[in-house]
């Protein structure tokens, strides 16, 4: 995965009024922190940043007042609605250095016919890797697959270097057999019979 | 249709309608989700509504998710009642929905079947509604 380089300037105010500020000029608040050293706060140039954050674990090169330092995103907050980036949470790395990243996990072909859904248990793998090295995600082939099939964490093929950061066994994927139509009608039936005693109870409480 | 089994208040006072939601805005287990882009006390009723509607037109081969919960009732006083008296009696449960909160989540093969099911639903709720879709890649 290459770098992305981005300039970032160090923030000497705090609070919401001075983040709001560094919003409202195209900046991102941001803070770096890792090895045990003192977190950094910085503003980042918002549109750089978005643009860098498309990619899953990126690896960005801060340069923070002429120093350069090797940073990977640990928490993004955006707003809901607009998607604007609010603040985001650097990491600090070192090349060579192992960490814990989560790894999107996507799917190629179709499970066997006759309505079988995919059901994603994880959406991300966690996994261990050098920071330098991280993979941008990881195609799991679904062609074929029957109801009651799993894929387990264990059968997803890794590259050199990096390693499972959770249980082999721990389901990733399974597909699970369509529902029937007959089934929604029972349901309702059943909530409706579990909801008359509920209106009681609160009655009674009364 | 949802409603509490046990509540620890049975009157409560109307639940703020401000502010942004502060988590559940992403999906979590769909493919595709119905968010909510203007806030609303969503009822039972509206939300089971919106359930139906959603699992009459896939039929069958998806599976629906519901991320709010009506625990919140609402009291109203009987018609051409005086003031006073005390407050009214228990008469909806509402679920208070904030702009950003994914409300129902779905997974069905066919895209266009999924957005037409989840319209369907967005009619049936109080507020303005958008689809949304996993984006596989961002952070």
């Amino acid at each position: 995965m290459s770098e992305v380089k981005i300039v970032a300037q160090l923030r000497t105010e705090f609070g919401k009024g001075a983040a709001r500020r560094i919003r409202r000029s195209n900046q991102v608040p941001a803070v770096v922190y890792g090895h045990g050293a003192d977190p950094k706060h910085v503003s980042v140039p918002g549109h750089e940043l978005l643009l860098a954050l498309r990619t899953a674990n990126v690896l960005i090169s801060l340069d923070i007042d002429g120093k350069s330092e090797l940073v990977i995103p640990k928490a993004v907050q955006r707003d809901p609605l607009k998607g604007f980036l609010e603040h985001v949470d650097l990491l600090s790395v070192k090349r060579g250095e192992k960490v814990t990243v989560e790894i999107p996990v996507s799917t190629e072909g179709e499970p066997a016919p006759g309505g079988n859904l995919l059901e994603f248990v994880l959406n991300t793998l966690p996994v261990e890797a050098e920071a330098t090295h991280i993979p941008e995600g990881f195609t799991v082939d679904v062609e074929g697959l029957e109801a009651g099939a799993s894929v387990l964490a264990k059968d997803i093929v890794l590259p050199k270097g990096t390693t499972l950061a959770v249980d082999e066994d721990a389901v990733v994927i399974q597909v699970v057999a369509a529902q029937a139509e007959v089934v929604e009608e029972t349901e309702e039936e059943g909530e409706a019979a579990e909801a008359a005693p509920a209106e009681e109870a609160a009655a009674e409480e009364a | 249709m949802l409603i509490p089994r046990r509540v620890k208040h049975r009157k409560q006072h109307h639940p703020t309608r401000r502010g942004m939601a502060k988590g559940g805005t992403e999906l979590a287990f769909g493919e595709y989700g119905l968010q909510a882009v203007t806030p609303a006390y969503v009822t039972n009723r509206q939300i089971e509504s919106a359930r139906i509607s959603i699992t009459r037109h896939i039929k069958r081969g998806g599976k629906v998710w519901i991320n709010i919960y009506p625990d919140r009732p609402l009291t109203k006083k009987p018609a051409e009642t005086r003031m006073g008296s005390g407050k009214g009696s228990p008469e909806w449960w509402i679920a208070n929905v904030k702009p950003g909160r994914v409300m129902f989540e779905l997974s069905f093969p066919n895209e266009k079947v999924a957005r037409e099911a989840l319209t369907r639903a967005a009619h049936k709720l109080p507020m303005k509604c958008r689809i949304v879709r996993r984006e596989a890649g961002e952070s």
